[in-house]
């Protein structure tokens, strides 16, 4: 088996590289959080709608709010990965 | 948002299938209407669907999306003949004692609303599919 080493150089170069302000994590988090709270309020609306008998399609308001239900899932097991990563992380020895 | 495409289609289907059922009930409810307001007996309704892009992008269609879903594209009266039937004692019954009866056929409209009814339950079951197999894809994170 052949091994190589790290090509330090390019490694360096990577962090050192300034990142993009406008597409950092926290932002790209921020961006799903608030479009999940979004679809949510969507969710609300219609259901809302769907209480003051405004509404004609009771299934518009069950697609609503299972689509609230799957992205908000999402969230969580993408923010149960980030977890158990920063947890991973606390854990190595230093 | 692209993933959810197919319940904006499986929505727009199950909205047809309402429509139609409404259709069939006007049928039901005027199965025996001798009077209307254009005069003469009460024509059958038939519904008429055309597909269309409801993905909610614009010019969708002129992308040449491929996937398309359902809406009403009219509801226009039945060419079918009326029925006539012997009942001289009836108000609307013409010289010989005969009534124009709607074109409207009890057992037909029947028929209609299983149809109506099983594609509804169709359209839902694509949605409880697309729900099953986006759970899937997260328990991927699992």
């Amino acid at each position: 088996m052949k091994i190589e080493g790290l090509a330090t150089e390019h490694f360096i170069e990577s962090i050192q590289k300034p990142r993009k302000a406008d597409s950092s994590f926290v932002d790209v988090l921020k961006d799903s959080i608030n479009k999940v709270s979004e679809i949510e309020k969507e969710a609300d609306k219609e259901a809302e709608k769907l209480a003051r008998m405004e509404t004609q399609d009771i299934h518009s308001t069950m697609i609503a709010i299972e689509k609230a239900d799957l992205t908000f899932q999402l969230m969580m097991q993408v923010r149960n990965k980030i977890l158990s990563a920063y947890e991973e992380i606390m854990r190595m020895q230093v | 948002m692209g993933m959810f495409d197919v319940l904006a289609i499986s929505s727009s289907g199950l909205k047809a299938q309402r429509n139609r059922l409404e259709v069939i009930a006007t049928n039901l409810a005027n199965v025996h209407t001798t009077r209307t307001a254009e005069g003469g007996p009460y024509k059958k309704k038939e519904i008429v669907f055309a597909s269309e892009d409801v993905s909610g992008e614009p010019f969708g269609s002129l992308l040449k999306k491929k996937t398309e879903g359902v809406r009403v594209e009219a509801i226009e009266e039945s060419r079918k003949p009326f029925e006539r039937v012997f009942d001289p004692g009836h108000p609307d019954a013409d010289k010989e004692g005969y009534v124009t009866l709607p074109n409207v056929n009890v057992m037909e409209e029947m028929v209609d609303m299983i149809s109506a009814t099983r594609s509804y339950e169709a359209n839902t079951n694509v949605i409880s599919a697309t729900k099953h197999m986006f759970m899937k894809a997260l328990e991927i994170l699992k």
